[in-house]
């Protein structure tokens, strides 16, 4: 009887529960706190959240795939043969416990995706499966497929009306893009001075987190930096959450009260056929330059599209609602599987959250500096707190600049205007992803 | 050794990043504003010819309009001032 008693508790999670995934489950309802209570980024943050706290389940390994999970449950004789398939010798004095480590070290470690295969299948023939959360991450992102088609919905939402009114805005959303690239330097530089180990791939995942958008950073990383990708998609997001917080006090200190009470000419009509012909030129750009950015900006340009040719309301309904929140939840879930305690409690998460608020700041800072620039050559008028919406965080950066003119000039509405450089800043980053991705992947 | 390459590709990628990120959006720019352009010179809105016809009658009635209503003002204030 008692015997039994103890195999329960043995089995239970509260025996099992390491600190690493204790100090997780916190992490998990921290940012649930964040998104319900302080209504940061609700939409994503409570199914990352959620999704995190389920992967640090002790013994239920949801995160976790068949290999992994037999690695840490399945019985020596296994655990012998999954170590043949890995081609790895396991020292039979060394005790059980040692051989599940060292195998989880080699799964974890990066070995020839064939050999995780092959472990994968035998830990299948033993009785193990993938985790739930294992499978929702490698269909939805591991596939890249999760941020494309929320990429898709938000070119369905996205008017460039603004944009085309004033093209020449769309140098913000260029200027804007030095936060990614500052960053990346950044992290270079980090692991030059031996703070941190970062290789360059990691670099470029982390300096993305500067575009502000919230599905190329996790596309980017996806593609350069998996192992990375549970922190940069939490940093991500956060940060956008914090952007009517971080921006204001970069905004006000680069320009002179007089400076943010410039009016901005009215933006002239633009016409239909000019927003259906805008897609499309976009996406013929992309294919002569850089088909690499063809993914993210084809989907874009094919939400757009679906939205501005009027003949397709269903899809470009189903787009931007139904399909873009079905979406949402998957991708939400599946970087929660990625804050595993192992993988995300390191000195490394630390360095990608103090980074990316970097990367927010020079974004910021260089659209509004781009935007002052362009004021003292173009003849037209033009407000340098519209620079600062070129970080993409479509449309909180643009309320941003709405809010801060609002103070200086209670009658100068820029809502419209900064909506330009906005749509820009997507673009932008779309762009400067297109070309790590060409240049690392 | 190791380190200072590592800072040499990163700053490589900046330059070549920074650089095609400007590139592209000065071309889209370009062909934004020729794109504008054209279509504002050869398809000047399709829906003017559709706008003015339908202007033309309702302006015609706001016509009728106007002067029907000038003159009952113009006869009240006649009658009022009486």
């Amino acid at each position: 009887m008692s015997e039994k008693i103890l195999t329960l508790w043995y089995g239970s999670g509260l025996y099992n529960l390491t600190l690493g995934q204790g100090v997780m489950v916190l992490v998990g309802l921290l940012l649930l706190y964040l998104a319900i209570q302080k209504k940061f980024e609700p939409l994503l943050l409570v199914p990352i959240g959620f999704g995190g706290i389920l992967a640090n389940i002790p013994q239920a390994g949801l995160a976790l795939s068949a290999a992994e999970q037999a690695a840490h449950l399945a019985s020596p004789a296994l655990l012998e043969q999954m170590a043949q398939t890995l081609k790895l010798s396991l020292d039979p004095a060394a005790g059980i416990e040692a051989w599940r480590h060292s195998l989880s070290e080699v799964l974890h470690g990066d070995i020839s995706p064939a050999l995780v295969r092959a472990a994968n299948d035998v830990a299948m023939d033993g009785g193990y499966a993938h985790g739930m959360l294992y499978q929702f991450y490698s269909v939805a992102i591991a596939s890249g497929i999760a941020p494309l088609v929320i990429f898709m919905g938000v070119g369905a939402m996205t008017d460039f009306g603004p944009l085309l009114a004033n093209p020449r805005t769309l140098f913000l959303g260029a200027a804007a893009q030095f936060g990614i690239f500052a960053t990346l330097l950044g992290a270079v530089g980090m692991s030059a001075l031996g703070w941190m180990d970062f290789s360059l791939n990691q670099a470029a995942a982390i300096g993305i987190i500067g575009g502000a958008d919230g599905p190329t950073s996790i596309y980017v990383s996806s593609i350069l930096a998996p192992e990375l990708l549970g922190a940069i998609a939490v940093a991500s997001y956060s940060y956008m959450a914090l952007v009517p917080l971080i921006q204001p006090p970069i905004m006000k200190a680069l320009t002179s009260k007089r400076e943010r009470e410039i009016t901005m000419t009215q933006l002239r009509p633009v016409s239909k056929l000019e927003k259906i012909v805008f897609p499309i030129s976009l996406l013929i750009l992309v294919v002569l330059f850089l088909p690499d950015a063809a993914p993210l900006l084809g989907m874009f340009c094919f939400g757009n599209l679906m939205r501005e040719s009027g003949v397709v309301e269903r899809l470009s309904d189903t787009t931007q609602n139904a399909l873009i929140n079905i979406v949402t939840i998957f991708l939400g879930l599946s970087v929660g599987s990625k804050l595993i305690a192992e993988r995300f409690l390191a000195v490394e998460t630390l360095g990608i959250l103090a980074l990316g608020m970097v990367a927010f700041a020079i974004g910021t800072a260089c659209g509004v500096l781009m935007a002052k620039l362009m004021n003292t050559v173009s003849k037209m008028p033009i407000n340098p707190l519209i620079g600062s919406a070129g970080v993409s965080a479509v449309p909180m950066a643009a309320r941003v600049s709405n809010k801060v003119g609002l103070e200086s000039n209670p009658h100068n509405f820029l809502l419209m205007h900064a909506m330009g450089p906005n749509v820009a800043g997507v673009i932008g980053s779309a762009v400067a992803a297109g070309v790590m991705i060409k240049y690392l992947g | 050794m190791q380190d200072s390459q590592l800072i040499n590709e990163g700053l490589a990628l900046m330059g070549l990043g920074m650089g095609f990120v400007f590139v592209f959006l000065t071309v889209l720019v370009g062909v934004t504003t020729l794109m504008s352009k054209t279509i504002g010179r050869f398809f000047p809105e399709p829906v003017a010819p559709d706008v003015r016809d339908s202007r033309a009658p309702a302006a015609r009635q706001d016509d009728d309009l106007t002067a029907v209503i000038s003159a009952a003002v113009h006869r009240y204030r006649r009658r009022h001032k009486r």
